[in-house]
């Protein structure tokens, strides 16, 4: 008894689920054409000194100079993802002395891969002065970027008016990074 | 990516919930007993066939369907995945519940004459899950932080959970008069796995900063809680061992709960009838391989300083970079902790409203006319279940007929977070004393099942005795 009511139920359930479960085209292999591309952006470098801050015991040092060590970029994820980035940097000079700054950047094994400068004029009037570069890693240039763990920044005051006690103004800088990655399917 | 990828096909193709809007009330079928202890009996004995007594899987999405994403219909993959991605809001959710009876009986005992009270029992296995869509990361991941700017985040987008377990229980129902019955059922819950990712807090914006152009704000405080995982991940573990431990772990696991069931109907007039339950009222202590994951921390990140760093004297650019990179080193560090946690089960709440009509006609006699002699039920049922962020809710108008001898059907019109359109059909048949049930839901979306947002099916065999068969 059990075993035909079983075997009625199922041939049954076998014609319920023939008859009412239809289904149209579908293609799960769509999957493949899965790509996005979001933009990051992130802060960068900053500064912000009054012209006394280029005075050491009374005199001007035309020159200041550091490194950092940045693995941000050097990762498999960036060689992967990393279609184009952009830095921008913004400078606001009211300092009667023109700047400019100079950015080094080298592999793990110190060879230089890609270097670039701006400028910031000078501001005679002691009003703001804006500047700005914009610097575009694509190419060549973003494997460089891509190879670089090493930044070396160097910031050069050009020559002019020297600076002392007296003179006033500020320079400040801002950047930032827009990061364009393309995310494929990897499956 | 790929693993949030499966995820993300895995829940749109296999969702589950777990109303059971077609069972409930039908007491024709013994199993009606778990969705309200306290509901009509009308066999003297019982014995559910193991293994087969109830199997109840239920797939459902508040969000797109499979065929909206994979529809062969020549438009673009990702367009279709950005519609999917913005028509979708953080209370979307993918659920799943399965349930498989491994042993169940029952059978009626009290004073020889009329035999008031009943017994059941039983034990069954139960996969829970539910993952809410995880809106703002997926904007994140979409779109990046560029366009926006000032728009805040939320990690508590990030919520999911995930229970395997066992239930043996032991269930009381007593016919107090001819208009009241109530019923109380114990479980004993044991777990097998447990995940819950249901705390998290934090956020994350970028907003226009002073010293630089943004200041990128991180203010995180996310864990995810894991019981009875660890061990079946460890190094040296296989599907088998995973599969034998499981085993092992059904009966008297590691973690054990304790809950209870209530319910009650009670005979308005002959024709009129209410009935009401409240199910899974547990916790379970998740104590014993406990490994939980956290993540919290703050930070605000406006860029690096290198030629001036304002950190301590002496320092230079170098040492300042290390101290940022130490900052989010600290701020994305993993802890991994033992500590004990309770999980609540989700309560579960029924209730309906019945009515009664067309006699039967019999020929012999007519003294003894009681609910159960109409040949036709309609009624309305309320459903809510509580979930981590809201409880869902459903109503379900239904017909219910006793179409000859041994033979029930009920069909089902429920609205539900899922769709407004989900008609449902339950058949109960008596061949003898085998009781066979099967039920499904959302019959409109079987044209094309890649686009039904959920489909249900319950079935189950029992061995029913008997004595005053009508």
């Amino acid at each position: 008894m059990f075993k035909k009511t079983v075997t009625y139920v199922i041939i049954n359930l076998v014609l319920i689920v023939a008859f009412m479960s239809c289904t149209k085209a579908v293609d799960f292999n769509q999957v493949n054409d899965f790509k996005i591309t979001p933009v990051f952006e992130s802060s960068l470098v900053y500064l912000n000194e009054p012209a006394s801050r280029f005075l050491v015991k009374g005199n001007e040092i035309n020159i200041v100079k550091d490194s950092v060590n940045i693995d941000f970029f050097n990762n498999q994820f960036n060689a992967d993802h990393l279609v184009k980035a952009e830095f921008l940097f913004e400078t606001t000079n009211s300092i009667n002395r023109a700047f400019q700054v100079q950015v080094d950047m080298f592999d793990t094994n110190n060879q230089l891969q890609h270097a670039f400068t701006f400028t910031t004029d000078a501001s005679p009037s002691n009003s703001d002065v804006k500047n700005e570069h914009i610097e575009v890693f694509e190419g060549n240039a973003l494997t460089a970027l891509l190879n670089s763990s090493k930044f070396v920044f160097t910031l050069y005051i050009l020559p002019g008016v020297p600076i002392d006690n007296t003179t006033v103004g500020s320079i400040i800088l801002r950047s930032k990074a827009a990061f364009y990655l393309s995310i494929e399917n990897t499956l | 990516m790929r693993m949030i990828y499966l995820l993300f096909i895995g829940v749109t193709y296999f969702s589950f919930a777990q109303n059971k809007q077609l069972l409930y009330g039908f007491s024709d079928i013994p199993q009606a007993l778990l969705v309200n202890p306290g509901g009509k009996v009308t066999n003297d004995w019982y014995a559910g066939i193991p293994f087969l007594s109830h199997l109840h899987v239920n797939a459902g999405t508040s969000g797109p369907t499979v065929y909206d994403l994979f529809a062969k219909d020549g438009l673009d993959f990702n367009m279709k995945l950005e519609t999917a991605i913005y028509s979708m809001n953080s209370s979307d959710f993918f659920s799943a519940n399965e349930q498989l009876e491994l042993l169940s009986g029952g059978f009626a005992f009290g004073n020889s004459y009329e035999k008031t009270k009943y017994l059941s029992f039983g034990l069954y296995q139960e996969l829970d899950f539910i993952a809410y869509f995880p809106k703002d990361y997926a904007i994140l991941a979409f779109e990046g932080n560029q366009n926006n700017i000032n728009r805040v985040f939320r990690a508590s987008d990030f919520n999911a959970s995930a229970e395997l377990i066992s239930v043996l229980h032991v269930g009381y129902n007593e016919k107090v008069n001819t208009n009241f019955t109530f019923g109380v059922r114990g479980k004993i819950y044991s777990s097998l796995v447990n995940i819950n990712a249901t705390k998290n807090r934090g956020y994350f914006v970028t907003q226009n900063g002073i010293n630089n152009f943004y200041d990128h704000i991180f203010n995180l405080d996310l864990e995810v809680k894991t019981a009875g995982l660890a061990s079946l991940t460890n190094n040296g573990s296989n599907t088998d061992s995973t599969i034998k431990t499981l085993k092992k772990r059904v009966l008297f696991g590691p973690n054990l709960g304790l809950g209870f069931d209530v319910g009650f109907t009670y005979q308005l007039t002959k024709q009129w009838s209410l009935d009401a339950s409240l199910l899974d009222v547990g916790f379970i202590q998740q104590s014993k391989d406990v490994e939980n994951y956290k993540l919290k921390g703050n930070y605000v990140f406006e860029g690096v300083n290198p030629l001036f760093p304002e950190t301590g004297t002496g320092q230079t650019a170098e040492d300042y970079w290390n101290n940022i990179k130490g900052e989010f080193k600290d701020l994305f560090q993993v802890d991994t902790t033992n500590t004990k946690y309770i999980t609540w089960r989700p309560v579960k709440f029924n209730a309906s409203l019945n009515y009664s009509f067309g006699k039967k006609k019999v020929k012999e006699c007519n003294c003894l006319k009681t609910e159960s002699d109409y040949q036709n039920r309609v009624g309305m049922q309320l459903y809510a279940i509580k979930r981590p962020k809201q409880p869902q809710l459903a109503l379900t108008a239904y017909y219910y007929r006793s179409l000859f001898k041994g033979m029930q059907v009920k069909a089902a019109y429920t609205i539900d977070s899922y769709s407004f359109s989900n008609l449902g059909l339950g058949v109960s048949a008596n061949v003898g004393n085998i009781n066979f049930y099967v039920m499904a839901d959302n019959f409109l979306q079987y044209q094309n099942i890649y686009n039904a947002q959920s489909v249900s099916l319950q079935l189950g065999f029992n061995y029913i005795f008997k004595k005053n068969e009508n």
